[in-house]
C-alpha cells in the first residue's frame, strides 16, 4: 500500500545546487538549462557574425588574413586573405544557430517549460529521457566546438563547408574536424528525438481529463507538430550524414560519381530534412506569438482551430516541397513547376495564420507591452520574409536569386529576424513566471527598437545587394557593393549591442527585479494553465490534475 | 443486515507493514470504487499515430534503397518508430496503476494493483477507521488518506483534487449509511 505521505511534507529537502542543475528529471528545471546553454551558443555564433560583418563592412579583407586572424584593420598590403577562416565562420555560425541555438530554445526550453504545464501533465512521460536528452544536446555542442578547433581543410583549423556539409566538398574536406562537425549532428539529433519523442507522449497521453486535441493550447500543438517533424525527418538526416561519414572514411562512393553515387542525392536528402527543419524552428515560435497577441489584445486566439490545423498542414507540406532549395542542380522542368506550386500552396496556411494573428488584435484593446511588441515585430518580419519567400519560390526567379544575398535577406527575415523574435517575446512573456522576478518594461523596449532597427538595418539592403547580384559565401567583393555592405554591417552593430544590452537585462531581472506574486500578471486574458501557478510554480506541479474550468473559461 | 463473517487472514502482526491477504467473502459489497490514473490517448489513436509515424518514415526510404544504403534507412527509421512505440506503451503502462476500494458492514478493503503486478493491499475495520481530507500540507491539494490498523494509506494520490473531494465525501456517505443500517 502507498503509505500517506502528509507528514513527511514540510521537511522535504531542498535538492542541492549540484542534484539540481545536473541530475536534474523536473522538466522546468531542464527547460530553463536548455534556455541558458542555447544562450550561450547564440553568443558564440553571434560573435562570428559580428567578425564577419567587420570583414565585410568595406571592400578588400582586413581582418581575416593568412597571418593571423586581426581584431583591428590591417593596413593595404599587409593581409593575404584567408579563405578558409571565412568558410569557417559561415559554418560555425549556420551549424550552431540550426542545431544548437534556435531549436534548442524554443522546443526544447520553452517546450520543455511550458507544454507540460498547459496541458496539465505533472511531468514529462520520461523524466530522466528528458535530462538525457538536453545532457545529449550539451555534448553535441561540445563536438561542434571542438570541430570548429580541430584540424580541417587547408591545414587550417574547423571545416569550411557551409553547414549544409555537402559533397564532394565535405568529403574532400582534410583533418577530421569534419568528421567531428558530423558526430556532432548525430548527437544533437539523437537528443533531438528522444526529446521528441518524450514530447509526443506527453501531449498525446498525459493531457489532463476533459482536455481533448482541439481544446490543447496552441503552444502546445505547435510544439506536438514540431515534435512529430522531428521525428519523421532527423533519421532521413542521420541516414545521409552517415553516408557522408562512410564516404569520408570507409571508401564507400555513395556520393562520388566516380563509383557511380551521386552528390545531388545529398541534397535531396539533406532538404528532405533540411525543410521541415525550418519549420521545427518557427512552428513553436508560431505556438508563442498567438499567446502574446490574445494576450495582450485582451481577446481569444481569433480561429483556434484553422491555426490548429494551419500547423498542421505547414508540417505536412514542409514534406513536399524540399526540391526548391536545388532549382539549379538539374531538376526536369516538370520536377521544378511541381516545386514551385508546392511550395507556393504553404503561403495559404501561413497566410491563414498571419491573417489569425491579424484578426486577434482586430477590435482588440491592444497593449503594446515589451512582449507584444517583439510580436507584432515578428509579424512584420516575418510577413516581409514570406514575401520574399514566395518571389524565391518561383523557379525562373530563382535562376537570378540563387545563392545570392537576396537569398541571405529572405531566410535571415523568417529566422534570424522570425524565430529569434519568437524566443525574445516568450522570454519576455514568461521570465516572470519563470523567475518569480519581473524584467524592467523600458528596459524591454528599448531592447526592442534597438534589436528591431539594427537586424532591419542588417538585413534589409541585403536585397538590394541580391538584386545587384552580390553571391553570398564570399570573403571579398567588388567595390560597387560597398555601400550596402557598410550600412549592413552598421545594423549588425546596432543589433550586437542591443543583445549585449539584453544580457544585461536578464542579469538585472535575475538579481534584483520587481518580485512578482501575482499568478496571472499579464491579465486574465492569459488563460492557459501555467497562468494559474505561483510564480515560479512550485517544483512538482500538478500532481494534482487540473480540471476544465481551469482552462476552458472562455467557452462556458 | 447482512453478518458476513471475516473471511480474510492477517499476515504478520507487523501492523504498520503488515500485507493483508485478498478479501475472499462472497457477499457483495455494499459501496465499492475503482480509481486509475488518467491517460489521454486511446488505443485507436495510438494506433493513429504509429501509422501516420511508420508511413511519414517510409517515404524516404525510396531515395536511400536506390543508393543501396537501406540499411542506414532502417537502422535510423526503425529506432525511431520502435521509441515512438516503446515510448507511448510504457506510458501506458505507468498508467495501468489501479486502486480499488471495497467497504461491507464489517470490512474496507482497499487493494493498489501497481503496474509492475505488485499488489498491495490494506484492509481495516471501518468502525475503527478514518477518513482525511487535507485540504493543504500534503504531497497534493485535497490530498485524501484513510487511517485505521496502524497505518495512514494515501487514496487517488493521480486524482484532480475535485475527484479526491467527490471521492472523500462517497466514502464519507457510505460509512455513514453502513452505521444508519447497523442501528
Amino acid at each position: 500500500m502507498a503509505n500517506a505521505a502528509a507528514h513527511d511534507q514540510d521537511d522535504h529537502p531542498r535538492p542541492g545546487f549540484f542534484t539540481r542543475w545536473f541530475m536534474s528529471t523536473n522538466h522546468k528545471d531542464i527547460g530553463i538549462l536548455y534556455l541558458f546553454t542555447a544562450a550561450v551558443v547564440g553568443f558564440i555564433s553571434v560573435s562570428m557574425t559580428v567578425y564577419m560583418r567587420m570583414e565585410l563592412m568595406n571592400p578588400g579583407v582586413q581582418y581575416m588574413c593568412q597571418e593571423g586572424a586581426r581584431l583591428t584593420a590591417a593596413a593595404v598590403g599587409e593581409c593575404t586573405p584567408n579563405g578558409h577562416l571565412w568558410n569557417v565562420m559561415i559554418t560555425y555560425h549556420g551549424i550552431l544557430m540550426m542545431f544548437f541555438v534556435v531549436i534548442p530554445a524554443l522546443f526544447g526550453g520553452f517546450g520543455n517549460y511550458f507544454m507540460p504545464l498547459m496541458i496539465g501533465a505533472p511531468d514529462m512521460a520520461f523524466p530522466r529521457l528528458n535530462n538525457l536528452s538536453y545532457w545529449l544536446y550539451v555534448c553535441g555542442t561540445a563536438l561542434g566546438v571542438a570541430s570548429l578547433l580541430a584540424p580541417g581543410g587547408n591545414g587550417q583549423l574547423g571545416s569550411g563547408v557551409g553547414w549544409v556539409l555537402y559533397p564532394p566538398l565535405a568529403t574532400l574536406e582534410g583533418g577530421y574536424s569534419m568528421d567531428l562537425a558530423i558526430f556532432a549532428v548525430h548527437v544533437s539529433g539523437a537528443s533531438s528525438i528522444l526529446g521528441a519523442i518524450n514530447m509526443i507522449t506527453t501531449f498525446l497521453n498525459m493531457r489532463a481529463p476533459g482536455m481533448t486535441l482541439h481544446k490543447t493550447p496552441l503552444f502546445a500543438w505547435s510544439i506536438f507538430v514540431t515534435a512529430f517533424l522531428i521525428l519523421l525527418s532527423l533519421p532521413v538526416l542521420a541516414g545521409a550524414i552517415t553516408m557522408l561519414l562512410t564516404d569520408r572514411n570507409f571508401g564507400t562512393t555513395f556520393f562520388d560519381p566516380a563509383g557511380g553515387g551521386d552528390p545531388v542525392l545529398y541534397q535531396h536528402l539533406l532538404w528532405f530534412f533540411g525543410h521541415p527543419e525550418v519549420y521545427m524552428i518557427i512552428v513553436p515560435g508560431f505556438g508563442i506569438i498567438s499567446h502574446v497577441i490574445a494576450t495582450f489584445s485582451k481577446k481569444a486566439i481569433f480561429g483556434y482551430l484553422p491555426m490548429v490545423y494551419a500547423m498542421v498542414s505547414i508540417g505536412v507540406l514542409g514534406f513536399v516541397v524540399w526540391a526548391h532549395h536545388m532549382y539549379t542542380v538539374g531538376l526536369s522542368t516538370t520536377q521544378q513547376s511541381y516545386f514551385m506550386l508546392a511550395t507556393m500552396v504553404i503561403a495559404v496556411p501561413t497566410g491563414i495564420k498571419v491573417f489569425s494573428w491579424i484578426a486577434t488584435m482586430w477590435g482588440g484593446s491592444i497593449e503594446f507591452k515589451t512582449p507584444m511588441l517583439w510580436a507584432t515585430g515578428f509579424l512584420f518580419l516575418f510577413t516581409v520574409g514570406g514575401v520574399t519567400g514566395v518571389v524565391l519560390s518561383q523557379a525562373p526567379l530563382d535562376r537570378g536569386y540563387h545563392d545570392t544575398y537576396y537569398v541571405v535577406a529572405h531566410f535571415h527575415y523568417v529566422m534570424s529576424l522570425g524565430a529569434v523574435f519568437c524566443i525574445f517575446a516568450g522570454i519576455y512573456y514568461w521570465i516572470g513566471k519563470m523567475s518569480g522576478r519581473q524584467y524592467p518594461e523600458w528596459a524591454g523596449k528599448l531592447h526592442f527598437w534597438t534589436m528591431f532597427i539594427g537586424a532591419n538595418v542588417t538585413f534589409f539592403p541585403q536585397h538590394f545587394l541580391g538584386r545587384n547580384g552580390m553571391p553570398r559565401r564570399y570573403l571579398d567583393y567588388p567595390e560597387q557593393f560597398a555601400l550596402w555592405n557598410y550600412v549592413s554591417s552598421i545594423g549588425a552593430f546596432i543589433s550586437f549591442a542591443s543583445f549585449i544590452f539584453f544580457i544585461g537585462i536578464i542579469v538585472y531581472t535575475l538579481r534584483w527585479g520587481k518580485k512578482i506574486e501575482e499568478k496571472a500578471y499579464w491579465g486574465e486574458h492569459a488563460e492557459t494553465l501555467e497562468w494559474t501557478l505561483s510564480n515560479p510554480p512550485p517544483e512538482h506541479t500538478f500532481e494534482q490534475l487540473p480540471t476544465p474550468d481551469m482552462w476552458d473559461k472562455g467557452k462556458h | 443486515m447482512p453478518t458476513g463473517s471475516l473471511n480474510i487472514k492477517r499476515a504478520a502482526s507487523s501492523a504498520a507493514l503488515s500485507s493483508y491477504a485478498p478479501v475472499t467473502r462472497t457477499d457483495p459489497p455494499l459501496w465499492e470504487t475503482s480509481l486509475r490514473p488518467n491517460r489521454s490517448l486511446g488505443t485507436t489513436g495510438f494506433r493513429y499515430i504509429m501509422i501516420i509515424a511508420a508511413i511519414g518514415l517510409l517515404l524516404p526510404s525510396i531515395p536511400f534503397l536506390l543508393a543501396g544504403a537501406g540499411v542506414f534507412w532502417l537502422g535510423f527509421a526503425g529506432l525511431a518508430l520502435t521509441l515512438l512505440w516503446l515510448a507511448i506503451t510504457l506510458n501506458n503502462h505507468h498508467g495501468r496503476l489501479r486502486e480499488h476500494i471495497g467497504l461491507w458492514p464489517d470490512l474496507i478493503a482497499v487493494e493498489r494493483h501497481e503496474p509492475n503486478g505488485k499488489i498491495k493491499r490494506w484492509q481495516c475495520n471501518p468502525y475503527w477507521m478514518r477518513s482525511h481530507l487535507h485540504k493543504s500540507g500534503g504531497p497534493v491539494k485535497n490530498y485524501l488518506t484513510l487511517t485505521g490498523n496502524d497505518r495512514c494509506i494515501e487514496l487517488g494520490a493521480f486524482l484532480s483534487p475535485q475527484e479526491r473531494v467527490a471521492l472523500y465525501l462517497e466514502i464519507e456517505t457510505a460509512i455513514k449509511s453502513l452505521g444508519q443500517s447497523r442501528r
